[in-house]
């Protein structure tokens, strides 16, 4: 019994010994950035399941200017919000449209993109209204603006939501949907970059609304939302974010 | 060593089932498990309704289309599943060898696979060859699936019944195929109908899978609702409640089954 409480005590000192050592090393702040990654090419995974994409290299070009260090994780969108407002992670870089309701609920960085909803039909199709889309099956991600564009619009549609804009797509093409809506940048990326779609798919239009992406955070924390705003603005001096749009968009 | 008779056949079928029914049928004080568990749940859901109508309210009425779809679902599922599951079990205690290597590899393959790799497969991975709807692929995945569990429950019930039964029907000059129709499966019956239930009630929890196919039944409504107003805490509390209390409600109704079964059984 007593050599195992000494083997504890040594354990423990160890470990606060290590503690110390790496709070001196790694002297800089660490946040975790949470991403779905199943919206491409803003971010998703590469062969080597690391996230990337555009949000990804924005958010870390942030956290360079500014200092601090960031770790990106993938996690699920159903639930994203819950996870940054537990405080599980500090900051959601997933492409999350500035809104009026989830401004109620979150603070949000000045915008770093600027995107619209477009609709995807199958190649050889062509609607250029959302009332077009009276009477068909609209599908695309659950909880995403591209939804709530169309429920607002008070289109009569069957609305289906999926876990992730892939399976909508995939559906799309299988012929058992009509339409999906999602953000331009996605759309383009499943129509003309993702080869496996390639001639089966019709980016048919955009919305005239725009959207701003801006990086979620938790109610009431000013200290990071000042320092990832006073990033943004260091990122876009520096011209970086024309890079990454041309590098993951083309454009 | 245990001894061939029925109440150790009987013990088979609690094996192949969840353990001992909640509520059990001869329990008739006021006070039980489950009357704990119904009242506590209609109480904490009239309750939040009540003081604190303004998310749900808004919630409760967000899901009764749902609540549609998952009924829906269930009763088309057992309407395929328990047929499915009588075949499946007749086929295991066959004699003849190819109908049982068919339905006991039928049953090894879908009791190996988890049910929602099922519905990923028969929506997504098949959909390159036939093309059905999310709902109706939800009944077949459901149905296939819970086929296999209720063979299994099927095949234990038969088995159960004394061969003394079935002797004595095949030197009365039944057929064979009288035998099982009019002699064993009727008193099967008794036994095999309560697991039947609750693999019945199983399958309604289970449903809550199928939101991953766009199927809007209660927990994708939930999801959804809590999509545009992020309230996890007070929309997932009314699902589990919503759960909860379809489940307790059933699992009544399996159990007055089952006593009524078990009447001349003079426990």
């Amino acid at each position: 019994m007593k050599s195992v409480c000494r083997f504890l005590l040594g354990c423990g000192a160890l470990l606060l010994g290590l503690t110390v050592c790496a709070g001196q090393t790694f002297a800089k702040e660490k946040y975790i950035v949470a991403s779905d990654c199943t919206w491409p090419p803003m971010e998703f995974l590469n062969d080597q399941k690391q996230v990337q994409g555009y949000s990804t290299d924005f958010i870390r070009a942030v956290a360079e200017a500014v200092g601090i260090e960031v770790e990106v994780r993938n996690i699920a969108w159903d639930g994203i919000f819950g996870g940054v407002a537990t405080g599980q992670y500090d900051i959601v870089a997933s492409s999350t449209t500035i809104t009026e309701e989830r401004k109620k609920q979150f603070d949000f960085t000045d915008p770093y993109f600027e995107v619209h909803q477009a609709v995807i039909v199958p190649a050889g199709k062509q609607v250029s209204t959302l009332a077009d889309l009276k009477g068909k099956k609209v599908g695309g991600q659950i909880a995403t603006t591209g939804i709530f564009v169309m429920r607002n619009a008070k289109v009569d549609c069957e609305l289906k939501e999926y876990d992730d804009v892939g399976l909508a797509i995939q559906d799309l093409v299988g012929g058992r949907i009509d339409a999906v809506i999602c953000d331009d940048p996605v759309a383009m990326y499943y129509v003309n970059m993702k080869k496996d779609y390639a001639g089966k798919l019709n980016l048919s239009f955009k919305t005239e609304d725009k959207e701003l992406y801006g990086f979620t955070i938790k109610k009431g924390r000013e200290d990071l939302l000042k320092k990832l705003n006073e990033g943004i603005a260091k990122v876009k001096a520096a011209g970086l974010d024309k890079e990454f749009a041309k590098k993951w968009m083309g454009q | 060593m245990p001894e061939p008779d029925e109440n150790h056949s009987k013990g088979n079928i609690v094996l192949v089932t969840d353990g001992a029914s909640i509520p059990d049928p001869r329990e008739w004080r006021l006070i039980n498990a489950w009357s704990i568990s119904l009242a506590g749940a209609i109480c904490v859901l009239a309750g939040l309704f009540l003081f604190s109508p303004d998310p749900y309210e808004r919630i409760v009425r967000y899901l009764p289309d749902g609540m549609l779809v998952t009924f829906k679902i269930t009763i088309m599922s057992i309407c395929f599943a328990v047929p499915l599951g009588l075949l499946t079990g007749l086929g295991r205690i066959s004699r003849n060898r190819g109908i049982n290597l068919i339905a006991s590899t039928y049953v090894e393959i879908i009791r190996g696979i988890p049910l929602l790799v099922q519905l990923f497969y028969i929506y997504y991975a098949l959909s390159r060859f036939v093309t059905v709807s999310g709902t109706t692929s939800a009944v077949i995945a459901i149905s296939i699936c819970y086929g296999a569990y209720m063979g299994e429950v099927f095949r234990a019930g038969i088995s159960a019944i004394p061969k003394g039964q079935t002797e004595a029907a095949r030197s009365l000059g039944f057929s064979r195929v009288q035998t099982m129709f009019l002699v064993v499966l009727p008193q099967a019956w008794r036994t095999i109908l309560p697991p039947v239930g609750n693999e019945c009630i199983a399958m309604l929890k289970d449903t809550a899978l199928v939101s991953i196919m766009a199927v809007p039944d209660i927990m994708q409504r939930a999801r959804s609702f809590v999509g545009t107003t992020y309230l996890y805490f007070e929309t997932y509390t009314v699902v589990a409640l919503v759960y909860l209390i379809i489940t307790l409600l059933l699992s009544k109704a399996v159990s007055i089954m089952e006593s009524r079964l078990n009447y001349y059984d003079g426990k």
